[in-house]
């Protein structure tokens, strides 16, 4: 536990990259979004999650080796990462539950703008939104984790061949499903959301995959060299 | 008393080559330990083997006693300073800084010397809020130094720790390294290539060459004991039968042998009067032959108790 705490100390060393950047980007799009006046870039806090996942890979992919230098081992690293990007997810969650309320209470910052609500997803209650926001920014974080540890340990060829792995995987999923017509998470055509599958259900699923990603970056962090 | 390092059957394979062979190794607490070896001799194998930054494919390692490979216990009392270090100094704000590498590492070292830090910093004419992507390698050598001393970890390796450095910065790290080594004694592993330069600061040599230990010897017990013996063939073959040769090398009717072992006075007078040359061996010299060996015939193999 010590050295996981270390990890993290060490990494907010760059504090403006590791917290003010993902956000500075969220702000950029929002300020864009207010400027053209309107609903132009709805999905504007995809840019959030995406900052999240880059910087989750960026963690692995430049800091890990200098961590290894300074006495951590391959665990503590993980964790300690992992423990921050969690972390940072839980405060940037409630963060954006408190901006939606405040969008929702100013009837979309006075320009009827729906940057913080996100129809079926974020559009709940704020506990729903802090802990949607909190497991899909986490989810992202360790997911662009096990990215950066993939392409330390085998390259680029190794990161083609792991997208090339999840996209069989999804595509094995698809067809399951497909055939099966059945069961709650029954795909639907493009376009349409999952009627069975509740936004808090949803949470659930990204839930499971954010296990399926810390379980797999453990996995694959531990013969990692540098 | 158990060694600060001990390598046993040491082998690490890589799909075109083998990096270490069967290695066997045994380094003492408190020494400081030159690691010799040509240019892919597997000085750095060894070295991130010993720090945990790598795995062996087969043999055993033990570092203070126990394994290092994802070992907390051991890896916070070790310190590797490499030459080829990568920092995370992504392009972009904020670079990452020299004061921002001494602090992660004041982080995870308990014994950590602020002050010696500083000092170092000075010596070298190290500006902290330097950002490292900017760092000539020389000032990353510095940088590396710096942190391999301050940290004053229980055992300290350096892989050829002042590439780039002049010699003024160079001399800055042997007094500040014999300096730190007496107040703070450590167990010190240093690979370098400028042998004869760095000499002076080894307890004892470990010559590699091709992933085995070709030497492995006390410095004082080596300095004297390797000796040239140079002049026409007939002399220089009276003058060494029955001496251990290491080498032997002709050219018409002169002929040079390298012995082992320490000369007595009476063989020096008799050398002088066969007209002999006696020259001892430098390290570097030692370190040519050992590596190199005879050709077509692989290196030669001397170990000495330390």
């Amino acid at each position: 536990m010590n050295t996981m705490i270390k990890v993290a100390r060490y990494h907010l060393l760059t504090p403006v990259m590791l917290l003010g950047l993902p956000w500075a980007c969220l702000a950029a799009v929002f300020a864009w979004n207010v400027v053209r006046g309107g609903d132009h870039f709805r999905s504007g806090l995809v840019v959030l999650f995406g900052m999240f996942f880059v910087t989750g890979l960026q963690r692995v992919g430049r800091w890990l080796p200098f961590g290894l230098a300074l006495g951590a081992t391959r665990r503590s690293f993980y964790a300690g990462t992992a423990l921050l990007g969690v972390s940072m997810s839980l405060v940037s969650g409630l963060v954006m539950a408190g901006l939606q309320a405040i969008e929702r209470a100013t009837g979309g910052w006075g320009l009827s703008i729906t940057f913080f609500r996100v129809p079926y997803v974020l559009n709940g209650p704020w506990y729903a939104t802090w802990l949607t926001s909190f497991v899909g920014l986490s989810a992202l974080f360790v997911y662009g984790m096990w990215y950066g540890i993939v392409n330390r340990r085998w390259g680029t060829l190794g990161l083609i061949a792991f997208i090339a792995v999840q996209v069989l995987v999804a595509f094995a999923v698809k067809i399951a499903y497909s055939q099966a017509d059945v069961g709650p998470l029954r795909l639907r055509p493009a376009g349409q959301y999952p009627a069975t599958l509740s936004a808090l259900g949803l949470t659930g699923v990204i839930a499971a995959l954010t296990v399926v990603c810390l379980v797999g970056g453990h996995a694959t962090i531990r013969r990692v060299t540098v | 008393m158990t060694p600060a390092i001990s390598v046993t059957g040491l082998t690490r394979r890589y799909p075109d080559h083998v990096a270490l062979d069967d290695m066997h190794l045994s380094i003492g607490n408190q020494t400081i330990t030159g690691l010799l070896g040509r240019n892919g001799a597997g000085k750095t194998t060894l070295l991130r083997i010993l720090a945990g930054q790598e795995f062996p494919s087969s043999g055993s390692v033990q570092v203070l006693g126990a394994p290092p490979a994802e070992n907390q216990d051991v890896l916070c009392r070790l310190v590797l300073v490499r030459e080829d270090q990568v920092f995370p100094d992504l392009q972009g704000y904020p670079d990452f800084k020299v004061s921002q590498a001494l602090r992660a590492a004041s982080i995870f070292y308990p014994r950590w010397d602020a002050d010696l830090a500083s000092s170092l910093l000075k010596d070298f004419g190290l500006r902290a809020g330097k950002a490292i992507r900017r760092l000539s390698r020389g000032q990353r050598s510095a940088l590396g130094i710096t942190i391999g001393l301050a940290a004053r970890a229980e055992v300290t390796l350096f892989d050829e720790p002042y590439a780039g450095l002049d010699a003024v910065a160079r001399q800055i790290f042997y007094d500040r390294l014999l300096a730190e080594y007496a107040d703070f004694p450590r167990t010190v592993l240093l690979s370098t290539h400028l042998i004869d330069e760095a000499a002076g600061l080894f307890e004892n040599v470990v010559v590699i060459d091709r992933g085995r230990v070709v030497l492995d010897t006390a410095a004082d017990g080596l300095r004297g004991t390797v000796t040239a013996v140079s002049g026409p063939v007939l002399a220089v073959n009276s003058f060494t039968q029955g001496r251990p040769v290491w080498e032997r090398r002709g050219l018409g009717s002169q002929a040079s042998v390298v012995i082992v072992g320490q000369i007595p006075p009476e063989d020096r007078d008799r050398a002088r009067s066969l007209g002999l040359d006696l020259t001892p061996l430098s390290l570097q010299q030692l370190v040519v032959r050992a590596s190199a060996g005879p050709a077509g015939t692989g290196s030669p193999t001397m170990r000495t108790s330390a």
